[in-house]
């Protein structure tokens, strides 16, 4: 499992063998949890993203996506 | 913080803040300040009269106008001569006040220099604000400055004053324009902060602050602590494993006294590392960020202090 996978779910308090990019975020998605994950994506890939732009993510794919795709 | 039910946990979790104080209705950040100069001044035996500036960084004043600074000087009893000003800046604050403390010596303007820091964000928080309410505390602090032939320090300093409406209290002042209240929040007098924007500036910020700071000194085995000012628990261990230092000289204390803004730095100096600066020559970098956006890092060799005191009194609560 991805460092970024494990990360997830440390932030949504899931199991980790329940992320995949289809997992829906739903009301763990917080501005607590958007900071978490602004860090760990600082952590994973050295990018940074926006929080706006986080926040309008719904699944662990999509914010895989702005991870990956942050220049 | 009960009445943010489970959230408050996750938000503990996050700002590491499990005890802050807030000061009573009728104290300010001057009444702290005050206190903490007292005893600073008799514990040196400084006579009020040697004092030749005080400054006082904070964002919580006494008033809108005069200067508080001004006033403490009359309330400390200190010499006519002695100048006074405040310094409007937060979380930066304390590198900042280093700096002018050390500058004014270096100029030949004084000779002894009082440098006050401290805000009383309670004060100024939306109690149902929950990223706010459960993350700042309050405290005062009091530095005494003064000219030594062998006194040295290197200071990096910078600003983005783009980040202005990030972190912000827009009422009160003079800006009245319609625009000037759209996105920071719905409440113009209490303190709005954009958290995810301010942790993206730190991540931006703040590893090439670190890396400056310790390229010019050297190389990080030099220090022998960095002195971060206390943002957040969970940003703090992330800016420590970026800035890849080790994590026994990153003291921590907001888990007792929450972010307690330009007070933060100062305050770990009579917390954490009190024993150490009390016996020992020490070497400190120190590195505040924040409101502004602003942000300072200082490398000083610190001689062994005659007192580096925490104090604890009425008026203050938990």
């Amino acid at each position: 499992m991805s460092q970024f996978y494990e990360g997830m779910a440390e932030i949504l308090d899931v199991d980790v063998t329940d992320i995949d990019p289809g997992y829906e975020l739903g009301e763990a998605w917080d501005s607590l949890a958007i900071v978490s994950t602004i860090a760990l994506i600082d952590e994973v890939y050295d990018r940074s993203v926006s929080p706006d732009a986080l926040g309008q993510c719904t699944t662990v794919g999509e914010v895989e996506a702005l991870a990956t795709a942050a220049a | 913080m009960t009445r943010f039910g489970d959230k408050a946990a996750e938000i503990e979790k996050m700002t590491g803040v499990r005890q802050r104080h807030w000061v009573d209705d009728d104290m300010t950040t001057a009444d702290l300040c005050q206190r903490a100069a007292e005893r600073l001044l008799d514990q040196l035996g400084w006579e009020r009269d040697s004092v030749d500036a005080i400054f006082l960084v904070t964002q919580t004043p006494d008033f809108r106008l005069p200067a508080t600074a001004c006033a403490l000087q009359g309330r400390l009893g200190l010499g006519q001569h002695a100048l006074a000003f405040d310094v409007n800046l937060g979380c930066s604050g304390y590198p900042y006040g280093l700096w002018l403390a050390m500058t004014t010596i270096a100029s030949g303007t004084a000779r002894r220099v009082l440098l006050l820091a401290g805000d009383t964000i309670s004060r100024t928080v939306d109690p149902e604000d929950r990223s706010t309410v459960m993350l700042f505390g309050d405290a005062g602090t009091a530095t005494a400055v003064e000219a030594d032939a062998e006194g040295a320090a290197n200071f990096i300093l910078g600003t983005d004053g783009t980040g202005e409406r990030r972190l912000i209290i827009a009422g009160g002042a003079y800006r009245r324009s319609k625009d000037s209240a759209e996105g920071i929040g719905t409440n113009a007098d209490a303190l709005y902060m954009d958290g995810g924007a301010i942790f993206n500036f730190t991540l931006a910020t703040v590893p090439k602050l670190v890396s400056a700071t310790v390229e010019r000194a050297g190389g990080a085995e030099v220090f022998d602590a960095f002195l971060f000012h206390q943002a957040n628990a969970f940003m703090l261990r992330h800016l420590a494993k970026k800035s890849k230092l080790p994590s026994d000289r990153v003291p921590i204390n907001i888990d007792r006294f929450g972010n307690t803004s330009s007070a933060t730095i100062p305050l770990l100096m009579t917390t954490d590392i009190a024993e150490r600066l009390t016996s020992t020559k020490t070497r400190l970098g120190m590195f505040g960020f924040g409101v502004g956006f602003s942000w300072g890092s200082v490398d000083i060799m610190v001689n062994p202090l005659a007192c580096a005191e925490t104090i604890y009194f009425a008026g203050l609560h938990e």
